[in-house]
């Protein structure tokens, strides 16, 4: 699969369709995989695909130094793509300045203490129902695996990984969940290393970077702390696509990825509306239906 | 002869000091992570060496988030109140020596133009224990700005975990002393922290390399895929910028100091909408420039202890070791 991404990566470079290719590549220390940025069909052979690929790399276009670059290719999960369509869908990227390129992904491995892979699966790929990436350009890997890996997750789905410990929230009584999110937090040390890991966290000024007048305290106080991570977990209601890159980056291992998988599961209950899943999809927040529960729509 | 201390003396002497009305600060695991934080129970305290904590000491001594003064407006009135002197007493054990380091590489910035009383007096009254390291990893690099995994430096004793529930005890200071006198008993055991990290690269060729290249184009290259969040500065034991916000109300608020980086766009954000600093790599240089030639040369210190958090931290594998890397393979290539 590594050697399908490389080849599909030079071709698109030697024939100029893109300007740079944003792929994964062995950066950092002890081997860890990270962004690379490929410019030259020579490069390619820095390109790596294995189970330790657990960046979004989505967030890097709308970085105002990646565009600099000109037109991307970029390779994406499963997860990672939905966040391409909902960018897409938000009108941040138009869909044919950027060439996807989607992979078959059989899920991605935690990392330890040190930033080392470890054997144990990420809990969104453990309910993951779509291991081939959709919406996309051109897929690499074994379709007929990915069909198989749905299809061993869909009976549990909705039980393990990340909704089986928000089910386990869900069950504590409201002062229990409170106390539980109130240590959470208690963690954060406002880096905004959430927001700006989140592909689809592209404010130019962000509301807690608003200071005339301040409309979130910046402390790092239980005020500033909830205030921050309820706010952020509520602007991406609806818009979140689960792929856990807040979490992941999060230097406090604040649980980030349990809160919008919350709305997220809100959002599929209430309206049937799952973020990045269809291109042209209009915003949830952003449109409304006849169809609408609520009776003041009509 | 070696003195030594029990794991549960060692909890004792603590819980001793605690109940005295000193502060504890330790290492206490929350899930997997370890943090150092206050500790009312020192049976919840993880004291052993280990590689990765999720936040610096620095926080004891520099805190994320701390009040200035307070103000109370009545009509035309205003009326300002400071901040209370800090005189209680803490005790810091379990740092990591690299951690440890940080403070007399601090001192100076804290005691120069303006004098931190809020630094110095958490300096003064503050114990610092220190556990000599067992493992590194590749994050690592102590020794390549003169520290080493059984470094004395910033520590008021360091203890040698010895493997059968008891540390080797080193005091260093006066303060280090007083907290152990009577305490330890005599042992020909001694501890020995484990083998340096392995580092291919030296500080004084990049150093030069980022001094004569401010225009490379090699800041760009590197820097491309951070995205420009604090997480690197905030574990960091050495950063120590902030910014000053008021908070409350028009009529009732205070005015406090919050943990800044030079890493997001809006750390040098102009009023005018300009910023001098306005793309990544331009940042990058910031940071790297401020610990390897500005603050060097300066007071004399790398601002950099070789820990290796802000790698370990780095959503994106970024951190000072991989960019000093990188700039290491350019100031060899510009060589030739």
């Amino acid at each position: 699969m590594e050697n399908q991404i490389k080849n599909a990566i030079r071709k698109l470079l030697e024939e100029k369709t893109v300007d740079v290719a944003i792929g994964y590549g062995r950066v950092g220390v002890d081997g860890a995989v990270g962004a690379i940025f490929v410019t030259k069909p020579e490069d390619v052979e820095r390109l790596v695909w294995n189970s330790n690929c657990r960046q979004n790399l989505a967030v890097h276009l709308t970085r105002p130094e990646v565009k600099a670059l000109g037109k991307p290719a970029i390779i994406v999960k499963p997860c990672d793509a939905r966040a391409v369509v909902t960018l897409c869908n938000e009108a941040q990227i138009a869909r044919e300045n950027v060439y996807v390129v989607g992979v078959v992904c059989e899920g991605i491995v935690q990392a330890d203490a040190a930033g080392n892979p470890t054997e144990k699966l990420y809990d969104k790929c453990l309910s993951c129902l779509a291991h081939a990436a959709q919406n996309v350009d051109l897929l690499v890997g074994d379709q007929a695996k990915a069909k198989e890996l749905d299809e061993t997750n869909a009976p549990n789905a909705k039980n393990v990984g990340n909704q089986a410990k928000l089910a386990k929230l869900r069950e504590m009584s409201q002062p229990e969940r409170f106390a539980y999110w109130k240590d959470q937090f208690s963690k954060c040390i406002r880096c905004h290393a959430c927001r700006q890991n989140c592909p689809l966290c592209y404010c130019n000024r962000c509301v807690a970077d608003k200071n005339r007048p301040t409309r979130i305290d910046s402390s790092s106080s239980p005020k500033g702390n909830f205030a921050w991570n309820i706010l952020r977990a509520f602007h991406l209601a609806g818009r979140c696509v689960g792929c856990g890159a807040c979490a992941a980056a999060c230097p406090a291992g604040i649980e980030l990825d349990l809160l919008n998988l919350t709305l997220a599961n809100a959002a599929e209950e209430q309206f049937g509306y799952v973020s990045g899943r269809e291109l042209g999809q209009a915003p949830l927040i952003g449109s409304y239906a006849m169809t609408d529960k609520e009776d003041f729509i009509r | 002869m070696s003195q030594i201390i029990t794991l549960d003396q060692l909890k004792k002497t603590l819980a001793e000091k605690q109940a005295q009305g000193v502060d504890i600060i330790a290492p206490v695991l929350r899930g997997e992570l370890a943090f150092f934080q206050h500790v009312d129970d020192l049976e919840k305290a993880a004291l052993t060496p280990r590689v990765r904590f999720q936040n610096s000491i620095k926080e004891f001594f520099f805190p994320r988030h701390e009040t200035i003064f307070s103000f109370v407006r009545q009509g035309s009135d205003v009326q300002l109140t400071d901040a209370p002197e800090f005189e209680r007493q803490q005790i810091v054990v379990g740092a990591r020596p690299c951690d440890a380091a940080s403070l007399p590489i601090l001192d100076p910035l804290f005691a120069w133009d303006y004098q931190d009383r809020f630094f110095q007096q958490r300096r003064a009254n503050t114990t610092v224990v220190s556990f000599a390291c067992k493992e590194t990893d590749g994050h690592c690099f102590c020794t390549a700005v003169g520290g080493a995994p059984d470094g004395t430096a910033g520590a008021d004793a360091i203890l040698f975990e010895l493997g059968d529930g008891s540390f080797e005890v080193r005091c260093l200071t006066d303060k280090g002393k007083a907290l152990f006198a009577g305490k330890t008993s005599e042992s020909d055991k001694t501890g020995a922290a484990c083998e340096p990290p392995k580092i291919d690269f030296e500080i004084k060729p990049i150093a030069d390399w980022i001094r004569n290249n401010f225009s490379s184009p090699v800041w760009e290259e590197v820097s491309l895929r951070c995205v420009g969040c604090g997480a690197c500065a905030f574990v960091c034991p050495t950063c120590h910028c902030f910014d000053i916000v008021d908070e409350g109300s028009y009529s009732k608020g205070k005015r406090v100091k919050n943990w800044d980086s030079c890493q997001t766009a809006l750390f040098t954000l102009h009023a005018s909408g300009h910023n001098p600093r306005g793309t990544q790599g331009k940042r990058q240089r910031q940071r790297m420039m401020h610990k390897f030639v500005i603050y060097p040369d300066k007071f004399d210190f790398n601002l950099c202890t070789g820990c290796g958090a802000c790698s370990r931290s780095c959503g994106v594998m970024f951190g000072v070791r991989p960019c000093l890397e990188a700039l290491a393979q350019a100031a060899s290539s510009s060589e030739n």
